[in-house]
């Protein structure tokens, strides 16, 4: 009678405390599972033929695309061989935030470093245009650190579900959360090998422990352990359970990170999603479950493929693979994908970007709703940026070792931006020489004086009186503003007393860029530049005409994308699109345009700077392997603190800074300290040369001029007449005054004599 | 001899005008003319890639999917800079948004890129007056 009472009691109590526990799962169940830290990617890559690529960056990017090399017919997503010109690459399927794409697959065919042809071989069927996937750059963690990608049911595939039961709980569809049968075997094989062989845990017992327990071993946690077991199997279906369980399992961890749930494992270890695992790759992650560490085939190849091997021996033993495949896949290697590293992989970048995303979310919500973030960033031209600018640094340290420091915080220093003119797309941003050294943005934080780069504005201001053909004084003048007197001096002696727009800007004449500035009015100067997006405090200074003022280098490279760009400022954009884990849009940015000078205007100031490139400061580019038209500007400060080059075609821009932090002096110019960065950088991104020229917009005419007056040239009279763009409204309307047409007699002289030379 | 002189003043005018001293070289505006007129009849592969994005935007721009059809124009816009068709549907775009201003900038664009086809010509100019009556 006690007994009874006693077992009665019991049972009352534990159904009381199943209650009870059920409502505890209920809640963690209905509530959110797990923290899914934000992703950020790149853009997606298009291939097309006729493109010219950088082919080591090239596999560089399949390689952190997760693409894995074989020696057969690439068969499965992310499977890439390569046998001579042509490449067979598997695509990956293709999530982006306005639609899906399954992957299927390619045949590249290159000439040396062209695409010649993309071919679809299942079909035959030529391709004009592909695209790679994003890549991921950088996770917005949170305490946890997890790295988790959250699968269904249905997306496992049969045989990784077979795997893993085989794997763990073989007879989970057969129980009720414990299993006595399962339970009783363990205890038999650790009795007869006197060791702790095999743990008895269910399924549903192990979730109950991992996601509700604490770790240590006590009877009363074995007991809640039991009971809420049979509680979960009470409330949720076998499927539910098993979801979960596949979501949640420890698999692994590089560094600081864990690798949790068999969706983000599959990426881990096997670069794919989780259906499209196969047989011997879903046996080989559920033997890691038992120990992911040991087993990991990062740490011991072999016994990863022993464990693996025992999975694929008992799903073969419950019947669930025949001898076949059990034969087949006994055999299959280990094939993991390369270990790529976690970590910003454009950290300047992604500082930049999470101040734009903090005005969004919150940090917790970044680290946990598990947003997929996109962005503008061009991985391969970042790494050619990071790369550029690295060597080019060492190269100048090489060159004059006055400019090593052996303190980290100290050394010589440099900044690259790299963007798409018209669309304001920020392709690369390398803020600094390392991130690791200093964290210290000198594209978006850094105000920096931009000496002669800053001369294309001033320029650009007297453009509604003055020509390219104009003539401005050389003469060594002075200048006064508050009470202080000024005289600015050429970097280079120029012995021409009068100089042309055009030549005075290309070859970066101080005093004759003064003289004009002086003319143009230095307020008007201030308003233009303000109207092209710096915003640094300008003053009305002669001196601002040799860009005296500190300016933002991402400001200044903006403004230059205007002149790139039919004198549309584009707003500088990193983030494109937020998309939630349900795949729903929850931010969407596009480029954004403003139009801020003419497109006659920017026309020809951008045909002034291609003459900096042909024959003035930066005529160094065409010995630097830069074969396509480029316009640009060298910039460099008083005691050669700062050194700078913008360049750019109509499909791309970049700027280099290069400078010591605390204002040292680099004892370069522009033209030997920032130039060959750039060069180095536009040779390693053929992808985006295009090789086009900016068409001649409405408002600009072309006329023939003398070289020594500016005037409309009179033929056989001047010695030296030029072809030059005016704008419509500002043609020079008179004939030369230095030089007088010769009389009839002379001039039939000179024909006779030309037609005997020609013949 | 009145007569060869004549001819002679006749050749030597022909003469004058034909063989107007060419632009030094080295001094004419760096080359633009040579590069601007390089602007190819025969479409680049870049070219021919922007325009298969051009008409996926426009695709996605009929059936009312107004932001997905501006991220695949920009994407062409990327590409080559100089279609101008991709103004004037980022310009449709913007507008069917409710965004005249931004309209109205790349309206601008499309009639440079464009200003060369009579035929597109004609709907960058009906485009402006719709942006115009928009703004109104």
């Amino acid at each position: 009678m006690v007994i009874a009472l006693v077992f009665l009691f019991g049972g009352v109590g534990a159904l009381l405390y199943c209650c009870h526990l059920s409502a505890h799962i209920q809640k963690q169940f209905s509530s959110r599972r797990w923290s899914i830290p934000s992703r950020v990617f790149s853009d997606i890559t298009l291939l097309y033929p006729g493109q010219t690529l950088n082919l080591p960056l090239f596999h560089e990017k399949l390689r952190n695309l997760g693409y894995q090399e074989v020696s057969h017919v690439p068969l499965h997503k992310g499977e890439l061989r390569t046998a001579g010109p042509i490449m067979e690459l598997f695509l990956h399927d293709l999530a982006l935030p306005s639609r899906n794409r399954e992957g299927f697959p390619v045949m590249i065919r290159f000439l040396q470093n062209r695409i010649e042809s993309i071919v679809r071989p299942d079909t035959g069927k030529p391709l004009p245009i592909i695209e790679l996937e994003p890549e991921e750059i950088m996770l917005f963690f949170g305490p946890e650190r997890e790295r988790r990608q959250l699968i269904s049911i249905s997306q496992a595939p049969q045989h990784l579900i077979c795997a893993v039961l085989a794997a763990e709980d073989s007879r989970f569809y057969q129980h009720h959360g414990i299993d006595l049968r399962g339970i009783l075997r363990a205890f038999y094989i650790n009795l007869r090998h006197a060791t702790l062989r095999q743990g008895g845990s269910t399924i549903t017992q192990q979730l109950a422990k991992s996601y509700f327990l604490t770790p240590e071993r006590t009877l009363s946690r074995k007991l809640k352990e039991l009971l809420m077991s049979l509680t979960m199997e009470v409330m949720y279906e076998k499927n539910e359970i098993l979801e979960i369980y596949l979501n949640e399992i420890y698999l692994g961890h590089k560094a600081s990170i864990s690798i949790n749930g068999v969706g983000e494992a599959s990426y881990f270890y096997f670069g794919k999603s989780v259906n499209e695992l196969l047989l011997s790759e879903a046996a080989t992650i559920a033997g890691l479950i038992k120990g992911p560490n040991y087993y990991s085939p990062y740490v011991d190849r072999e016994r990863c493929l022993n464990r693996r091997n025992v999975v694929l021996r008992a799903m073969h033993k419950n019947e669930w693979i025949s001898d076949e495949e059990l034969q087949a896949n006994l055999a299959t290697p280990v094939n993991t994908v390369e270990l790529t590293k976690y970590g910003k992989k454009a950290p300047y970048f992604i500082d930049y970007l999470s101040e734009q995303l903090a005005a969004l979310y919150p940090p917790q919500a970044l680290a946990s709703l598990g947003y997929s973030i996109y962005t503008t960033i061009d991985t391969q031209v970042q790494m050619a940026a990071e790369r550029a600018l690295a060597r080019g640094l060492a190269r100048l340290e090489k060159s004059n070792p006055s400019l090593n420091r052996s303190e980290p915080g100290k050394r010589l220093e440099g900044a690259v931006i790299v963007m798409q003119p018209k669309t304001g797309y920020i392709l690369a941003m390398v803020g600094g020489r390392d991130y690791s050294e200093s964290q210290f943005n000198r594209i978006t934080q850094a105000r920096r004086q931009s000496g002669s780069a800053f001369k294309p504005f001033v320029f650009l201001s007297g453009l509604d009186k003055f020509t390219p053909a104009s003539l401005v004084s050389n003469e060594p003048k002075s200048y006064e503003f508050n009470g202080n007197k000024w005289q600015p001096q050429n970097y280079e002696p120029v012995e021409k007393v009068r100089l042309r727009l055009r030549t005075a800007l290309a070859k970066s004449v101080n005093r004759a860029t003064v003289d004009l500035a002086m003319q143009v009015g230095l307020e008007h100067i201030v308003s233009i530049a303000h109207r092209f997006g710096l915003s640094t405090p300008l003053k009305p200074y002669p001196s601002l005409a040799l860009g005296a003022f500190e300016v933002i280098p991402l400001e200044l490279a903006r403004a230059y994308c205007a002149l790139a760009a039919d004198g549309v400022l584009p707003y500088p954009l990193s983030l494109k699109e937020v998309v939630n884990e349900n795949g729903g849009i929850v931010e969407r940015r596009h480029m954004t345009i403003e139009s801020v000078v003419s497109p006659a205007k920017a026309f020809i100031i951008t045909s002034m700077l291609r003459s900096t490139v042909t024959e003035g400061t930066a005529r160094a580019l065409k010995n630097m392997g830069i074969t396509f038209p480029v316009a640009g500007k060298t910039g460099t400060t008083n005691s050669f603190r700062d050194a700078w080059f913008i360049g750019y075609t109509p499909d791309i821009l970049a700027l280099v800074w290069v400078g010591f932090d605390n204002g040292d002096s680099i004892r370069a110019p522009g033209s030997t300290a920032a130039l060959p960065i750039w060069a180095d950088l536009m040779s390693a991104i053929p992808e985006h040369i295009s090789g086009n020229w900016f068409q001649m917009p409405p408002g600009v005419v072309k006329r023939i001029v003398c070289s020594e007056s500016g005037q409309l040239a009179i033929p056989n009279a001047c010695p030296e007449p030029i072809e030059e763009f005016f704008l419509v409204d500002v043609v020079p309307a008179q004939r030369c005054p230095l030089h007088r047409p010769a009389g009839l007699f002379k001039r039939i002289i000179e024909e006779v004599k030309d037609s005997y030379k020609n013949r | 001899m009145l007569c060869s002189i004549g001819l002679g003043l006749a050749v030597v005018s022909c003469a004058i005008r034909t063989s107007a001293p060419p632009p030094v070289p080295g001094q004419t505006p760096s080359g633009l003319v040579d590069e601007a007129a390089r602007s190819p009849d025969q479409p680049t592969p870049r070219a021919l890639a922007s325009l298969g994005l051009t008409e996926q935007g426009r695709l996605l721009l009929e059936s009312g999917r107004l932001d997905d059809a501006i991220s695949i124009l920009e994407r062409a816009l990327s590409l080559n800079p100089t279609n101008g068709r991709n103004y004037y549907y980022l310009s449709e775009a913007w507008l069917s948004k409710g965004n005249p201003l931004q309209a109205d900038e790349f309206n601008r664009l499309a009639a440079i890129y464009l200003k060369e086809d009579s035929d597109w010509m004609v709907r960058v100019i009906d485009q402006r007056e719709r942006i115009r009556e928009r703004k109104r």
